[in-house]
This record gives C-alpha cells, structure tokens and sequence, in this order.
C-alpha cells in the first residue's frame, strides 16, 4: 500500500518551495512584459515606476508566502488523519485476517496441543521476535496445569515445562490468584516486583532472566481453560494495544482449545471405562480370586506407568497387609504379606477416601508419625495414590500405587481409573475371602478324612499285635498237647494280651471323650506329692534298671483335680519315661510351687526328642511317624492324653529335650489355695 | 534243619514264635530291632530271614536293602511279617526283596509252612 507523507515539514517545506515559484514566474512574466512595452527604456518614466513598486512587491512576497505555508498546513493536518484512518483499516485488515486463518485452523479436528500450536504460529507474526510465547491448561480437579505449546526465543526443551503437570502451587501467588481466582490478565512489567518469583524461576531454570511477564486467562463457556503466557527478557517489553489485540485474539482459541480438551477427556474418560469394564469381566468371569487380583494389579499399575501396584486387606486400617502386588521391571517388591510400612493404606482407610500423593517428602499430610512415613520413601517411593475398598461401609481394603524416585501430579481421569477398579474390587476382594474360608474348610474336612482313615489303619494295625498272640497261644492250647503248666503260662500270656488290647480301647475311647468335651471331672482336693509317691510305688516294679528318683517340694500343697485323670497324667508320663529310655538310667520327678500353679517335671535319660517333635509327640499317634521310636509299644495316645487332662484342669503339658541326653516332660495345674508360707 | 533269623521287637511275640518252633528242631535266632538282626543275620547267615516292619534302629524294609547290599546276604530269602494288610505295604514289602508276606494275626499252622517252606520240613 502506498504510503501517505506525514511529515509537517514536508508540507511547509513544498508550500514554500510552491510559493517561491509561483513568485519567481510572475514576477518574470512582469518584467518581460515591462519591457515589451518599452516601459523601462525611458530615462524618466517606466524606470521610476518600477522603482515606485518594489515595495509593493515585497508586500506581495510576503502575503503569497503567508498564504502558501497556511494552505501547507493544512494540507498536513488533512493528510495526517487521513493516514491514521487508512492506518487502522489497514490493521483491522491484518487482524481480520489473522482471525479467519486461525479459525479456518482450528476449525479442524485438532487436538489440544495442536491448537495451541496453530495458535502461537498464527500470532507469531504480531508478536515482537524476542518475546517467548506458551499456552498451558488448567486442570481444576487436580489444581494443577500443563504446558500444551510454546513458541519463540526460549521455547522447546529449555523451558522445561512442556507437556509435565505441575501443580498450581508452583505459580506466584499474584498470578495464580490474577489468572485462577479472578479470571484476569496478569501483567507484570519487571519481575523484579513479583516477591515469589526467584523461586518459581528457580523451578523452571528457563525462566531466569525473565523480566517482562503477561498472563491472559482463556476463557471458554466462562469456565477457564488455560492461559497465554509471553515473557521477554526486556521489561516494559509489552504494550496495552499489542496485549488487547492477544486477549482478542485468544477468545477464538480458546472455544476450540475447550473442544480438543473435552474430546481427549471423553476419549480419556472411555479409555478409563474400557480398563474398568475389562477388569470387571476378568472378576466375573474368573473362577480364582487371586489369580483375578493379581491381573487387576498388573492392569492399573501398567495402565498408569507407575512403580508399583498394591491390593491391601484388611476390615481395620490396623490390620492391612499387602494381599496381592504387581510391580515394574527392576523395582523392588514392596513384600506380599507386608504389615505395617503402609501409610498411604492407612490414610485412605483413616479419611475413608482418596489420597493422592504428589511428593511425600514435603506432604503435610504424611508427618503424622502414627502412619510412619519415612516408609513411603525408604525405598525411594515419592508419589502415591490410593483408594479405600468397601464393601457395604465396611473396610475391606485399599488400593495403591507408589511412584519411585520422581514427584507425581495425578490427573482427576487417573483418580477416577483407580476409584472406579477399586469399586470393581470390593466383590473380587470379598470372593477371595470366602474362596479362601471355603478352602479352609476343604483342607480342614480333607485333613480330618485322612486322620481318620490314618486313625483306622493304625488302630487296626495296634489290635493286630495283641491280636498275634491271643490267636496263636490259644490256637496252640487247642491243638497241641500240652502239660498243665503250660497251659497255664499260655493262658497267662493271653490274659495279658487282651488286657493289653482292652487298655487301647480305653485309651482311645477316654481321649475321644475328653477331646469331644463328653468328659466331665470329679474334682476333689487331690495332694499331689502323695499321688505321685503312690503312682511311683506302682510302676516301680516294672521299671527294672530306672531308678525313679522322688524331688517333692513338701509345701506344694493341694490342688483341685479329679483324682484318678490326674493319676492317669502321671502314669502315662512315668511310664514314657520308662519306656523311652531303653538304656536305663535315673529318672526324677520334680514338683514345685510357681506362683499360684504346681509345676511337675518328669526327667528322663533316653533318647530324647528332636525339635520339630516337641508339639508332635502330643498328636495322636505320633509315636508312629518316627523311626527311632515306633519299636516302642503302646497306643500312642498317652501323651494326647496327658495334654487333653492337663487343659481340662486349667493347666498346660509341655516337653524339652536334647536329643541323645532326655527329655523332660511338665505340667502345671492350678492350686487349689495360695501356697503356705513354708513354701515360699 | 535250617537255620532261621527272626527280628521282633515284640516280647509276646518272640515267646509264641518260640514256643511254636520249638520241637520243629531249626535254630532259632531272635533279635529284637533291625540293627541287632542285622547283626545276627551277617553272622549266621541263615537260610531265611522273617522279619517285622515297624522295628526300632533300622525298620524292616530298610533291613531287607542292607541285605541285599551285602554280598554274602544278598542271597537270603526274608518274608515279611506285618500288621498292615494295606495293599500299597505289602507292594512295598516286595520292592524290597521280600519272598513273602506273613500278614499278622498269622495262625500257627501258617507260620509253621513258611518255615517249612524255606527252612525244611518241621520234625
């Protein structure tokens, strides 16, 4: 467009310079005419007239010049408006323009970063060179905002912000309040003012030498999408005009940037329903709980990129253990069964809701030292999420992520993700509870089947040695011809045979009685010194090579007991110890008053019990499943027996040994009254 | 006339193994847990062995393998007397080399024709 002049000088300059001319031929047209006439030849006359009208053409000079700088003026004055009107036409025209590309732009299907692209591409052309545009959005559940686009002298990776999510707290206080709460430009001529902004440009090290800032919020169906930022390293860099036309000019974007982000939320939100929907029809349609909660971790913890993925349960937060755990390649397993070191877990469960978790180690949240948390980042894990699971207002878990080694931002759409597989894991969770109930119960029913029918092949396995000698010493008196003292002696051996066959029957029948809790006790005040001496005079005979060695404490006193049990109690233990300490040697029986208990100690020199036996031996039948003492007769059932009369009477049987040097089976029971002063 | 080893830690039935054999006119050993048996058997080298399951210090099954291990027992017959008559025990019992099963309660005519069968005929 051709330029209009718009200098004064230049009109007063070419009225002059017109002016002068003008003058100039007038005047030589006169004196040619002068002079044709003849007018100036003559000694008087025409000569003098001239002289007579150079006053009266100075007089003219002057006026015609007046005259011509007036009309120079003017001519300015009209040619100064009238450059100012096609001047602004002209920028109408430009901005007019500008509009119609962009929205020809962004009229297409574009996502949110493109948009902002195509945006700062297309004002690139009135901005200034050296100012550094970016476009971020705002997301208002998270409270915190993302980088779409950046342009300009300080744009791409320098900036340090592109694409990240960083929270609102980061901002200036004057901006965040300008920008968020009142929806308002924010314009700072020199950062030098803003009293928090050494630590945001701290933050972004691209920011330093930053002087000159404007923020212009976007504004889209008057909910705020995001905002324009320009920054320049000069101050006062930006001027009212230039930053109107950009407020202007964003309120075409910002409808289109309001689009692109809905659709990538919807598109966000339906890839989120898809994870949730796959993961409910994994639950539902799985016939192993576990199995289901281990793919329901890997699903989330894959799905959110994070370190790692846990499944807690439990009905209190005291009681959360890790259930199931996924976690990424190279990371350490937080620990399957893991109590405690749970402070995410436990927050959830405490607020009864979500706690997102963007860096711990500055989280007010995670001080209380209740929940521990120099936990979550003992093992370098610094962001988390986690979700409570109930059922029916009741606790049944709690779902959490931990992020290693780096901050993390969670979006609303990730918080939903995780609320909606938690709400899908309250079933899962309670299933895996019952199917484990139910397993129990499996394994119960089943562990009881095989007792028993081990319970019928070792009994008739007893029967049959007692059996071996009634059938053939009889079958030998009936078939052979015998002396009368043979006759007896076989008959003797029989007898014993049958009692000894009779004893098991008791036995076991006794131990069914007092394990069913059919059997009741006679108590009566027993004197459990006395019943010992006696017991000892009884087994005495039979324990040839075992000296039985009486330490009675003579102030034990009484106890209340049913006699003949307890009288069982010591046979059977006696008789042990007889019995398991073939090579003979020393046996005592200790008793003392501990407390408001007796204590009996049986000491024996055999050959002792390993370790993993000491709970055995008081099985039933226990006797069998070891080598070294399935020689030894009897019905395996005298120590059950012991242990079952001992509890029976409010006490408790136990063994300690060392293998190769004895044993030495106790017990306790309660005194019938506190011991006597002789006693203590 | 054979000689025969019996390992039986049972004292009851020791004496009716005893009193049954005693006009059959073998000799007669009886050791009362396997490693005693073992024993006996290495120095008399009998002709048959009998031979309990469950026994103290060494059980039957683990007693016929030292036999077979030996080269001078290798050869001797052992029949098993056992209380279980659980088919899968007395499977086991012929892993381990055994001749014969003499499940208890055995009769005496019973104990009498194994004897017989690998000792000689009783007088």
């Amino acid at each position: 467009m051709r330029r209009i002049p718009r200098s004064r000088t230049f009109y007063l300059g070419a009225s002059l310079l017109y002016a002068l001319v003008v003058f100039g031929v007038i005047e030589a047209f006169y004196d040619w005419e002068f002079a044709r006439a003849g007018l100036l030849d003559g000694p008087v006359g025409p000569l003098d007239l001239a002289r007579r009208t150079v006053s009266l053409h100075l007089a003219s000079l002057g006026l015609w010049t007046a005259f011509s700088l007036a009309a120079g003026e003017v001519a300015y004055r009209f040619a100064a408006q009238l450059s100012t009107a096609l001047g602004e036409a002209e920028q109408r025209g430009t901005e007019l323009a500008l509009i119609s590309e962009l929205s020809a732009v962004l009229a297409g299907p574009l996502g949110s970063s493109e948009v902002a692209a195509a945006f700062l591409g297309g004002i690139r052309r009135i901005v200034p060179p050296t100012v550094t545009t970016a476009l971020i959005a705002y997301e208002e559940v998270a409270a915190s905002f993302r980088s779409l686009a950046n342009d300009g002298p300080r744009a791409g990776s320098q900036l340090g912000m592109t694409g990240k999510i960083h929270p609102l707290a980061v901002l200036p206080a004057q901006m965040r309040d300008r920008l968020i709460g009142e929806q308002r430009s924010f314009v700072v001529p020199d950062t030098a003012v803003v009293p928090d902004w050494p630590a945001f440009a701290a933050r972004f090290p691209a920011m330093s030498g930053v002087r000159a800032v404007a923020a212009l919020p976007l504004v889209s169906r008057s909910r705020l999408i995001g905002a324009l930022l320009l920054y320049d390293e000069t101050p006062g860099a930006f001027d009212r005009d230039q930053l109107q036309l950009l407020a202007l000019l964003g309120q075409y974007v910002s409808g289109a940037l309001h689009n692109a982000l809905s659709l990538s939320e919807a598109e966000a939100r339906a890839d989120r329903e898809s994870a949730v929907n796959r993961v409910a029809q994994r639950l539902r349609g799985s016939l192993s709980p576990d199995q289901v909660l281990a793919a329901t971790a890997e699903e989330v913890g894959r799905a959110l990129g994070v370190s790692r993925a846990l499944i807690c349960t439990g009905s209190t937060r005291e009681d959360l253990a890790v259930l199931h755990e996924w976690h990424a390649d190279g990371v350490a397993p937080h620990g399957v069964g893991t109590r405690g070191r749970l402070p995410l877990a436990v927050l959830a469960a405490r607020e009864n809701r979500t706690i997102a978790v963007r860096d711990g180690r500055d989280d007010p949240r995670l001080v209380d030292p209740t929940l521990g948390s120099r936990a979550l980042i003992e093992d370098g894990t610094i962001a988390g999420l986690a979700t409570p699971i109930g059922l029916g207002g009741q606790l049944s878990g709690v779902l959490v992520l931990h992020q290693i080694g780096a901050p993390r931002g969670w979006t609303s759409g990730e918080v939903r993700l995780v609320e909606g597989v938690a709400r899908e894991l309250r079933v899962a969770i309670e299933t895996a509870r019952l199917f484990a109930q139910q397993r129990e119960a499996v394994t119960e029913l089943e562990r009881l089947s095989q007792a028993k029918s081990d319970f019928v092949s070792i009994v008739s396995h007893e029967f049959r040695t007692p059996l071996t000698g009634i059938q053939g010493f009889s079958e030998m008196m009936r078939d052979e011809d015998l002396t009368t003292a043979e006759m007896k002696e076989y008959a003797g051996d029989i007898n014993k045979d049958a009692q000894r066959l009779n004893r098991m029957i008791n036995e076991m029948l006794n131990l069914d009685r007092l394990e069913s809790g059919r059997m009741s006790l006679a108590s009566a005040s027993v004197d459990l010194n006395a019943l010992i001496s006696e017991v000892v005079d009884g087994v005495l005979p039979g324990a040839a090579g075992h000296p039985i060695v009486l330490r009675l404490d003579p102030g034990l006193g009484s106890v209340t007991a049913d006699r003949d049990k307890l009288t069982q109690v010591v046979v059977n233990l006696l008789s042990n110890a007889v019995k398991y300490s073939p090579g003979g040697g020393e046996i005592v029986v200790t008793t003392r008053a501990e407390g408001p208990n007796a204590h009996v100690l049986v000491r024996d020199h055999g050959m002792g019990i390993p370790a993993d036996g000491l709970e055995k031996v008081f099985e039933r039948f226990a006797r069998l499943e070891s080598d070294a003492t399935r020689f030894i007769q009897g019905t395996g059932l005298g120590l059950p027996i012991v242990r079952q009369i001992v509890t029976l009477h409010g006490g408790e049987a136990w063994v300690e040994s060392t293998v190769g040097e004895g044993s030495v089976f106790q017990f306790t029971i309660p005194l019938a009254a506190p011991p006597s002063v002789a006693s203590v | 006339m054979g000689k025969i080893v019996f390992c039986e830690d049972d004292p009851m039935i020791q004496k009716l193994i005893r009193t049954a054999l005693r006009s059959a006119g073998h000799q007669i050993f009886i050791a009362s847990d396997g490693a005693e048996g073992l024993q006996l058997i290495e120095r008399e080298l009998p002709d048959v062995v009998f031979s309990d399951v469950s026994m103290p210090n060494l059980d039957g099954f683990q007693l016929g393998d030292a036999l077979r291990a030996g080269p001078t027992t290798a050869h001797i017959p052992i029949v098993y007397m056992t209380a279980s008559v659980q088919r899968s025990q007395i499977e086991e019992a012929l892993q381990h080399g055994a001749v014969g099963v003499l499940p208890k309660p055995f009769t005496m005519t019973d104990l009498r024709a194994r004897v017989a069968e690998f000792a000689g005929p009783v007088k």
